[in-house]
């Protein structure tokens, strides 16, 4: 016993002696009323759990949940109260209800940003509350349907006070097993990833819009659960369910518990239930009271008042328990062989010719270096090769495969890895965490959490980070984040790799660092792409380079050759021959 | 004299003593919707209940059910079953907002505790229970007088019906619908408001272009002095007879007393153009109470609480005594007799009030006396 103890976390023995008080509060001294709030608080942590997903992790304000929880609590409002439905029924067709709702307004939804997708789901909450108000032969209109029978199991029965608490608080549990199970370190950075740096989404491998649909579709699950158990509380299905309030008692517990994890939504459940009764002495000034509290709450914890403890994080694996390597995969591809192929390739964008009828290849083990003056089509380049911007016409293969049409998703996961001028590098997540997001979603072994671990290790070690693995990026400096962007890309074991602009803004020494990384990648087979201005960077390191100009390749061969050539010379350098 | 009877009558003192320290006052918890959307309503509900209770020697607590049924059955619990003997509650003041009836009947029955309210919405005594106790009159009744004042009394042919999307306009709607289909009269036209609707003119265009005769409203307090003001603005110049809230003198004080000229309404009762002495007294007393205006939510739960302070006063000592005074006594209160029709409604009387355009007063020009027959 005393071993299992000294092996549990400070947080954890904390957390377990909080779980046993107010379970002994709650079963033997708490009166039928307190028993009653705690009931109500363990249905707001569903809720709120559900919430968590697309509010916190995919970082989309809905106005939908409210709606979610009250189709949950209209399915068994109505098939209870009407047609006499048991529990065991209800309760999973409330489940399917909801999610099935939020399956078919995600189409047109999902595709909406911020403050428009706020909007949307807002509109589908008040189209609901519409129907539930004027379908009276259906819905009982403003008065809702009365008589819904307490939770009835075959001769058990949950009618109030501790058994209803104990079953609510049991279906809870279950729903933070879900939460916990779909919501492991890994996916949880990769929500991360998508949330704070949305431009390297597709480019490693995650595709947004069946993330955002799973936590959508979470989260009204969660929601129909919520609202079922609720009408069994309240015994009476009514449009208040449906209705802004419950959206905003859910937004409010989630901000002020916290939008991640298992312990905000019971904190922010438990408080905000629990915070009017015991103002409820002031008579007609509790609502100011609550109201200041709450917005002091804000204020001294924007996070929620459960970014005070520690969140679970990805363990690193130990530097030389890397299974396999990425050199290992790159080198899959024979040195020499031809791994790019872009022929014709052209794009408009309005009135200019970002890119002109560009060909370019590039061999297995060859580092080419891309310039060009500003505007020239060096990016776009770079975007159409990873799939973020599309072509007008050509075409683009890797491998046998061709990729001109491809989504960015597919591309990556073809082995096509980059990097941005600007480091996507979720400032709240660690170095480790940050890479093994592509390790998982583009790696090539199966998706296990070892495996991905150690190929993360593994790439943090190639890009000498492995001393800075468990810091956040967002106190890394300028070239330490560079180098992680590299490592990212190495996760994925690519087998071509597209810098863009890698040593901008580095010192010379950090440079000489990325060069050396580069060399020792290109020795071992991986094809590498460096987009760059800086002629002394590429100088010791380009086996060959290529010059863009007003979007048409220039000139394409050995590094001194090229810059030696007079149209380089007058496009890039500026120097007009006499 | 030996010490031992001394000490027997001294130590039955104790007890008799201690017994009476014991003894806790009868409770009658009140719980109203005194913020939200029917705040106005709820708080004339909750300052009736109180000037009944003070000085009554029984203990009362106000508690606030907002305007949701999970707040009204948080107060409910709170109030019996929280700190203090559940045995001594006898009766709850309970919200005259339906939907949260609706939740506190099957609570109600489980601890067999009788409520008394006046909320309006038919379907609270028609669940069977036996613990409802309405003291206002329920749309049965007073829609009844509103239609029959706009047929029988107005000459209305063709009348229109403008009602609230909330339980208690889809009620009171349900009702007039019935009431003036069986007149001869059905409304040509029956539309639907929000509460949050404010430009009330795409509604009374239509009912314009309806050739309606007469306008018949059944809306919150706010709504209705909307639709009484911009119906006037446009020049829709026909009666107007409105619901309950109509009655109230703060929905009269949004208005001009010109604009309140041909607008009658339909009540239980209205304090403030009654005449007779007792009637006088309770307007007095509730205006130096509360310093506002009583109406006849007010004076329909003054009068319900006054009826379980006179079932205590006759030897009730527990909810069950209170439930059986309630159902089968009768008790003339000042708005008008109350006696159960078995399922729990109270009144059985209304009146129609018009407002002559010079004043906020409205006169009394129609009593309906006993419309369920139950008296």
């Amino acid at each position: 016993m005393s071993a299992v103890l000294s092996s549990l976390t400070r947080r954890n023995r904390l957390t377990i002696v909080a779980v046993a008080a107010l379970a002994l509060y709650a079963l033997f001294f708490a009166s039928s009323y307190d028993q009653r709030i705690l009931t109500l608080a363990g249905i707001y942590v569903i809720m709120v759990l559900g919430y968590q997903f697309i509010f916190g992790h995919a970082g989309a304000l809905s106005l939908a949940q409210g709606a979610f929880f009250g189709v949950g609590a209209y399915v068994t409002g109505i098939l209870a109260s009407q047609y006499g439905t048991g529990f065991l029924l209800t309760f999973p067709l409330s489940i399917a209800g909801a999610s099935m709702l939020a399956l078919i307004v995600a189409v047109p939804v999902l595709r909406l940003a911020s403050h428009y997708f706020a909007l949307a789901t807002l509109a589908l909450s008040q189209l609901l509350l519409l129907i539930a108000v004027n379908w009276v032969s259906v819905t009982g209109g403003a008065n809702g349907l009365p008589g819904v029978p307490p939770i009835t199991i075959g001769d058990w029965q949950a009618t109030r006070g501790t058994s209803l608490l104990l079953f609510v608080w049991g279906i809870a549990v279950a729903a933070m097993l879900v939460a916990r199970w779909q919501l492991n370190p890994l996916r949880v950075a990769v929500f991360t990833v998508m949330r704070d740096a949305p431009l390297a989404v597709p480019a490693f491998g995650i595709d947004p819009g069946l993330l955002r649909l799973r936590a959508f579709v979470l989260s009204a699950a969660f929601g129909g659960a919520a609202g079922a158990l609720f009408v069994h509380t309240n015994r009476v299905v009514s449009p208040e369910t449906l209705g802004f309030g419950i959206m905003i008692t859910c937004l409010t517990m989630t901000v002020v518990g916290g939008r991640f994890g298992i312990l905000g939504a019971v904190i922010g459940a438990l408080l905000l239930t629990h915070l009017p009764e015991w103002f409820r002495g002031l008579d007609e000034y509790y609502l100011v009271a609550v109201g200041v509290l709450l917005l002091a709450m804000v204020v001294f914890a924007p996070d929620g008042l459960a970014s005070f403890f520690k969140q679970r994080r990805i363990p690193a694996s130990p530097p030389g328990h890397a299974a396999t390597g990425i050199e290992e995969n790159a080198t899959s591809v024979k040195t020499g062989v031809r791994v790019l192929e872009i022929s014709n390739l052209s794009k408009r964008y309005g009135g200019i010719q970002a890119l002109d009828r560009v060909d370019l290849s590039i061999n297995a083990g060859e580092i080419v270096g891309l310039i060009g003056p500003n505007g020239a089509g060096k990016t776009t380049l770079a975007n159409i090769i990873t799939g973020i911007a599309r072509a007008d016409s050509g075409s683009i293969g890797s491998a046998g495969f061709d990729l001109t049409t491809a989504t960015p998703t597919a591309i990556a996961r073809r082995g096509i890895a980059r990097t941005f001028q600007t480091p996507q590098l979720p400032d709240g997540l660690t170095v480790h965490e940050a890479v093994a997001t592509a390790a998982a979603n583009i790696g090539n072994t199966a998706n296990k959490a070892s495996s991905i671990s150690a190929r993360a290790t593994t790439a943090i070690a190639t890009c000498g980070l492995t001393r800075i693995a468990d810091a956040r990026c967002g106190t890394l400096p300028h070239g330490l984040r560079r180098r992680v962007e590299i490592a990212r890309a190495l996760a994925g074991a690519p087998h071509i790799l597209v810098l863009d602009e890698p040593a901008a803004g580095l010192a010379p020494p950090e440079q000489a660092e990325i060069a050396e990384i580069l060399r020792t990648l290109a020795a071992s087979g991986l094809a590498v792409l460096v987009i760059d201005h800086n002629i002394e960077f590429l100088r010791p390191l380009a086996t060959r380079l290529a010059c863009l100009d007003a979007g048409r390749l220039i000139a394409d061969g050995p590094l001194d050759e090229v810059l030696a050539d007079d149209t380089v010379q007058n496009a890039y350098f500026g120097l007009v021959q006499q | 004299m030996s010490a031992m009877p001394r000490v027997i009558t001294a130590a039955a003192f104790l007890c008799a003593l201690a017994t009476g320290a014991q003894a806790e006052p009868l409770r009658i918890p009140v719980l109203v919707p005194i913020t939200g959307f029917l705040a106005l309503e709820g708080t004339s509900q909750k300052n009736g209940a109180e000037l009944a209770l003070r000085g009554s020697g029984v203990d009362f607590d106000v508690d606030d059910t907002a305007t949701s049924p999970e707040i009204a059955v948080n107060a409910f619990e709170r109030a019996l079953t929280s700190g203090r003997n559940r045995e001594d509650v006898v009766a709850v003041v309970a919200p005259m907002l339906g939907t949260q009836m609706l939740a506190l009947v099957p609570l109600a029955d489980e601890f067999a505790v009788p409520m008394v309210t006046v909320s309006g919405t038919a379907r609270i005594t028609e669940l069977g229970s036996p613990n409802v106790f309405r003291f206002f009159p329920g749309d049965v009744v007073v829609k009844a007088a509103h239609a029959r004042f706009a047929v029988e009394e107005l000459g209305a042919k063709r009348p229109a019906v403008i009602f609230q999307t909330t339980a208690y306009g889809q009620s009171g709607r349900a009702e007039l619908d019935r009431n003036l289909t069986a007149l001869g009269h059905p409304a040509v036209i029956a539309e639907g408001l929000d509460v949050s609707v404010k430009d009330m003119l795409p509604v009374l265009s239509k009912v314009r272009d309806s050739g309606a005769d007469a306008l018949l409203l059944h809306l919150h307090s706010g709504p209705t002095a909307l639709v009484v003001r911009q119906a006037r603005a446009m020049g829709l110049n026909i009666p107007i007879i409105a619901g309950s809230a109509m009655h109230q003198p703060e929905t009269a004080a949004l208005l001009e007393p010109s604009e309140l000229a041909g607008v009658c309404a339909e009540s239980g009762a209205s304090p403030i153009s009654e005449t007779n002495p007792d009637m006088l007294a309770f307007a007095d007393a509730y205006r130096a109470a509360f310093d506002r205006e009583p109406d006849a939510f007010a004076l329909g739960q003054y009068d319900g609480v006054r009826m379980l302070l006179a079932a205590i006063r006759s030897g009730a000592k527990s909810s069950a005594d209170v439930r059986e005074y309630l159902s089968t006594q009768r008790y003339q209160g000042l708005a008008m007799t109350y006696a159960s029709d078995g399922k729990g409604n109270m009144a059985h009387s209304a009146v129609i009030l018009c407002y002559a355009g010079d004043s906020r007063v409205p006169a009394i020009v129609k009593r309906y006396e006993n419309l369920t027959g139950v008296l």
